[in-house]
């Protein structure tokens, strides 16, 4: 391990956590230098979660936190899940804030980076650990930080919207924390692997109470219906900047935490068929939902409550097949969802007003940021040859492989929820470029730093779009991986 | 010269033309000119090679593969020219007009598209580039705003709805054979059940019925064709839509195969049959429905769905002589349909974007050449001997005879005597009768529109009167599925049912006509007089007064009317309707109350456990 010094799992989550902390002392220095911290933060986490990446796909790296061996102590589990996840959390963490650079610049900036930092530590945290209570607190992090961003603007709105959040928040942390003192209460350790080993024995069906409990808390930051009420509001309200990061990281943490809770600690099959119809619905409302709207960050949030409910549904159908399609899913939704938050950012920020109506001839205005935002369309739909066609391609396979006649049916809805969400986005798509009066206007491009990240983004949607070879490399072990609860307890307790 | 360069060069030709714009509209002109001359030069010396590469494994370790074979060339030959002839079109046509390099970049990438479709040899590749072709569609149609913009919708909405129900099919053979590869399903197709092919059938019949227009599947045609720019209409007409003729060639002659996909049920509630009914409805009504249009390019749209219907009937009737109409019919009606469209565009440049027939006329004197083509794609389109339209129709009568379906011969008799009336009211509407004052000064048709509309004019008498050059080939892709080749000669078939030979049709005709004008020559001559010089009971007519055009078959219009309605097309609205109404009311989910949204959560849990607790799941 001694050559792996740099590649240690723990950087991951320590370099954020004290560059956070370190910014209120260099905010003394210089101000311009506070806004460059996020950026090199998640350059070196990118970089050192992709090159421990490869290393953990045949065997997870165990972090034992002050040399407890487990169940004592806190323990890291750097699977391939987990590595993928804090990959893609990086790569988007440095991309946003690349892009906050010049987008965020009223208010209470230094606070935002803080903010933003200990975010995404929060969910790099959450994808990482192995103890269900370090779960818990990392989450915390993650949802408590997003509560205050919503309302950084400081707007009515946004703080109205925040104030909705903190409660629904609130109420999920209390469920999960109650789940948690109920698994402790019964078994004595918060360690994950440890949890399993005994659920897996432990034949009392009182163990369900706390199931139900977590699965509640953390459903509602993962944003399953019924649970994802908060989100609209909060996810248009944000600046577009965090609305990246919520829509494309936080609510996947969420939905990670779900699954990883219930594929490895409770391991329970039978639950899958009312996550499918729950995943499905998901499905249907949020697209349905955006359908209707006229409020263009609004429809991108229920757009990814419509993403998310298929993530669901590909991770209920519970197969090696099913389950790497939903981790491809939230890969392109991540990318695809960004990308379109950034490029509205600009737009907004351009026009002046969240309407679509407003949008009309920013084709002309902003070419380059308005490609993007096709291509983001495109990608969210599943049109190829983007991602997420194949990630789309991917679930569809798998809810056909076992011939299910109900599988076939959700399927069918989930498609028919594909085809509003194509009917919508096409619209704004339309707006952008032929809508109103043919006008001559100047061009105001969304600046360099703006563009960046989102032309890196389209880079990314089409080539893992053309090669997703690239990703099943990393899909399929961090598949077998949620599935194989015996694995996860070998190797963790050894 | 291989697939993969055919290919890329169709794809980075499209992109280079888009950036070749950013530097001078002039070289992106001539650049996507060369493009499209060297696809066809490419595409003409691929022929007769048959040859499969694989291009990459890149897509999920899936071999994604290229063939060429008789069929795939067909289709690639009539693509790349037809591209060809428009792109040369749209350089005056498109001339003045707003993002032309978009314009260019989305036609050569649709063009680009539909060459991998006819190319590709697995079902991946082909639902990408039909992919890539429909969404490219879709921002090509929306291209002149405003009443474009509902008919970009409708098209890709129904084209979402075709390609998920392949997407579907497609999976469901992967996961049933495991291979995505058409020559090897083509093998495993032995071992699949009959109510699994008729699955199979029936889902990707939807698919193709949507992008090939038939009854009830077509109502995005004629709004899709009428609002895109005159130039795209004709690919979109011409080549587009008969990708849904590709495809069912595909699915039912090639997957499926001939034995299986034509006897798949029994007796009249067969598979091949109620497709040829429905291919006879396709005709029908839509052919009168055009009758009643009083935009030129709608009521070539109308016709776009009959003549759909025709193609249809020919190959769903399955004979060798069925297929050779169908499939001769498609190259036939892309010619034909393409030649009026320019024209349509024609006209539609020096009026100033006038298409409405009540308020043209008389324009043959002004637009001679324009006047040639619309003259000779009706003449294509109704298939009066010694035109393409002759020859196929032909095939196609011939073939219901035969086949002993009076009912389905009557149909396509019916749907030509309905294209008769409703392309003369197009021809006397544009170009006969009298001018109107305000077109008197318009401008001159450029020459890079007349060349195609020449070109295309001279193919119709060619392909009319020496039918062999198309059918040797066609021949060969109909004894690639499978059939009995016929006996095809450069002047037409020769069968002991029936033979048909366009060289006594010529020499017949060219004795007659001479006839004619000998008569004529020894008969009074008639006086010409100005176009303006009209009589009407005796009186003159003062100018600008009286307009014949106006109203045409007026009568016909109040008796058929009610019977003509587009009840599919208002069902889908209905539809839509619905779904927006409830897409509004679904919403209301979200009341705004957080009070309500902890009512949620609190449900939630509840539901959990209550379910635990009666079926206990866990």
């Amino acid at each position: 391990m001694n050559e792996m010094s740099i590649l240690d799992p723990v950087l991951l989550i320590a370099i954020p956590l004290g560059l956070a902390f370190l910014i209120p002392l260099l905010g003394l220095v210089s101000k311009k230098i506070v806004r460059w911290i996020p950026v090199v933060g998640f350059l070196f986490n990118g970089i050192v979660a992709l090159l421990i990446l490869p290393h953990v796909l045949k065997q997870p790296i165990i972090v034992k936190i002050g040399g407890f061996v487990p169940p004592f102590g806190i323990n890291l589990y750097a699977g391939s899940v987990g590595m993928l996840l804090a990959s893609l959390i990086a790569i988007t963490g440095f991309l946003v804030s690349i892009y906050a650079v010049k987008y965020i610049t009223k208010g209470a900036e230094q606070k935002y980076h803080i903010l933003f930092l200990l975010l995404l530590t929060g969910a790099t945290g959450v994808v990482l650990t192995g103890d269900i209570f370090n779960l818990f607190v990392f989450f915390e992090i993650l949802c408590i930080s997003s509560y205050a961003l919503v309302a950084y603007l400081g707007t009515r709105s946004g703080l109205e919207a925040s104030i909705k959040y903190l409660i629904q928040g609130s109420i999920g942390s209390s469920f999960l924390l109650i789940g948690i003192g109920l698994l402790y209460g019964q078994f004595g350790t918060l360690n994950m692997a440890d949890l399993a080993r005994q659920i897996v024995d432990y034949t009392e069906p009182s163990v369900f109470v706390s199931m139900v409990f977590m699965i509640t808390g953390l459903g509602i930051e993962a944003a399953i219906f019924p649970l994802n009420a908060w989100l609209p509001d909060a996810h248009s309200s944000a600046p577009s900047s965090v609305s990246a990061v919520l829509s494309g990281i936080a609510i996947e943490v969420g939905l990670y935490a779900v699954i990883r809770v219930l594929f490895t600690i409770f391991a329970v099959s039978n639950f899958f068929i009312f996550f499918m119809v729950l995943g499905v619905l998901t499905v249907l409302i949020g697209e349905m939902s955006a359908f209707a709207q006229k409020n263009i960050k609004r429809m991108l949030a229920y757009s990814s409550i419509g993403q998310i409910g298929l993530i669901v549904f590909a991770f209920s159908i519970s197969t090696q097949l099913g389950v790497a399609g939903g981790l491809f899913q939230m890969v392109s939704h991540t990318l695809g969802k960004a990308l379109l938050f950034l490029c509205a950012g600009y737009m907004i920020f351009r026009t002046g007003s969240m309407e679509i109506s407003s949008l009309e001839g920013i084709g002309k205005k902003m070419p380059i940021t308005a490609l993007c935002f096709t291509i983001g369309t495109f990608s969210i739909v599943g049109l190829p040859p983007f991602t997420g066609f194949a990630s789309k391609f991917m679930i569809i396979r798998a809810a056909l492989a076992n011939g299910e006649l109900l599988l076939q049916i959700l399927i069918g809805l989930v498609l028919v929820g594909t085809i509003i969400e194509g009917a919508y986005f096409f619209k704004i798509i339309q707006t952008i470029y032929f809508k109103g009066a043919h006008k001559t206007d100047n061009r105001e491009e969304a600046p360099v730093t703006a563009l960046i990240p989102m032309l890196i983004l389209v880079s990314f949607i089409i080539v893992i779009g053309m090669f997703p070879n690239i990703i099943d490399k990393v899909l399929q072990p961090a598949a077998s991986e949620l599935l194989d609860q015996v694995k996860y307890i070998g190797s963790v307790l050894g | 010269m291989s697939l993969e360069l055919l290919i890329m060069f169709a794809f980075g030709g499209a992109f280079l033309t888009y950036l070749a714009g950013k530097i001078s509209s002039k070289l992106r002109d001539i650049f996507a000119l060369l493009c499209s001359v060297a696809l066809v030069v490419i595409v003409s010396s691929l022929y007769k090679v048959e040859t499969t590469i694989t291009l990459y494994n890149g897509f999920f370790g899936m071999p994604l593969s290229m063939r060429l074979n008789p069929m795939a060339w067909f289709f690639a030959i009539a693509i790349v020219s037809s591209s060809a002839l428009v792109v040369l079109y749209s350089m005056s046509y498109m001339k003045h007009r707003e993002r032309t390099d978009y314009y260019y970049f989305m036609l050569l990438l649709i063009n680009a598209a539909m060459l991998a479709i006819v190319l590709s040899g697995d079902l991946v590749s082909f639902f990408i580039s039909w992919e890539i072709m429909s969404w490219s569609t879709f921002l090509l149609i929306s291209y002149n705003r405003n009443a474009a913009l509902p008919a970009g919708i409708k098209y890709i909405v129904m084209s979402l709805i075709g390609s998920m129900c392949m997407l579907v099919g497609i999976i469901s053979i992967y996961t049933a054979f495991d291979t995505i590869t058409i020559s090897e399903i083509v093998q495993h197709m032995a071992t699949a059940t009959a109510g699994y092919k008729l699955f199979l059938l029936i889902i990707f019949s939807i698919t193709f019925g949507i992008k090939n227009a038939v009854v009830p599947l077509h109502t995005w045609l004629p709004d899709a064709y009428a609002e895109s720019p005159s130039p795209f209409s004709a690919v979109l007409s011409g080549m587009l839509t008969r990708m849904g003729i590709f495809g069912f060639l595909l699915i039912m002659f090639v997957m499926v195969g001939a034995e299986n996909s034509l006897h798949m049920g029994r007796g009249f509630f067969s598979y091949h049959n109620i497709l040829a009914w429905l291919g006879a409805i396709t005709i029908v009504i839509p052919t009168f429905i055009a009758m009643l249009q009083n935009d030129a390019k709608k009521l070539l749209a109308w016709h776009g769905i009959g003549q759909g219907g025709y193609m249809i009937v020919g190959i769903a009737f399955g004979t060798s002589l069925g297929l050779a109409g169908g499939i001769f019919h498609t190259l036939n009606h892309a010619i034909y349909i393409i030649l009026l469209f320019l024209s349509v565009g024609a006209i539609e440049y020096s009026t100033n974007g006038l298409r409405d027939l009540n308020s043209l006329g008389g324009l043959f004197k002004k637009m001679p050449i324009a006047f040639l083509g619309g003259l000779l794609g009706i003449c294509g389109l109704i298939g009066i001997p010694l035109t393409n339209g002759f020859v196929s129709k032909w095939l196609i009568y011939k073939t219901l005879i035969l086949g002993k379906a009076p009912f389905l011969a009557f149909a396509t008799l019916l749907g030509t005597w309905g294209t008769i009336l409703s392309v003369y009211k197009f021809l006397h509407n544009l170009y006969l009768g009298q001018l109107p004052q305000e077109h008197q000064n318009i401008k001159k048709t450029p020459l890079a529109m007349q060349i195609p509309i020449v070109i295309l004019s001279l193919t119709i008498l060619v392909f009319g009167i020496l039918p062999g050059l198309p059918l040797k080939s066609i021949n060969a892709m109909i004894v690639s599925f499978g059939f009995t080749p016929l006996t095809v000669s450069i002047w037409g078939i020769s069968s002991e049912t029936g033979t048909l030979n366009m060289i006594n049709i010529f020499s017949i005709l060219l004795v007659v006509v001479a006839i004619f004008w000998l008569i004529f020559q020894a008969a009074r001559k008639s006086t010409a007089v100005d176009q303006y010089d009209n009589y009407a009971a005796g009186a003159a007519i003062p100018k600008d007064k009286y307009n014949y055009t106006v109203e045409f078959y007026a009568p016909f219009y109040r008796m058929a009317t009610p019977y003509l309605r587009d009840i599919f097309d208002m069902l889908y609205q209905k539809i839509a309707r619905f779904t927006e109404f409830a897409c509004d009311n679904i919403r209301k989910i979200y009341t705004g109350y957080v009070s309500d949204y902890i009512i949620y959560i609190i449900l939630f849990l509840a539901l959990l456990i209550s379910a635990q607790l009666k079926w206990s799941v866990f």
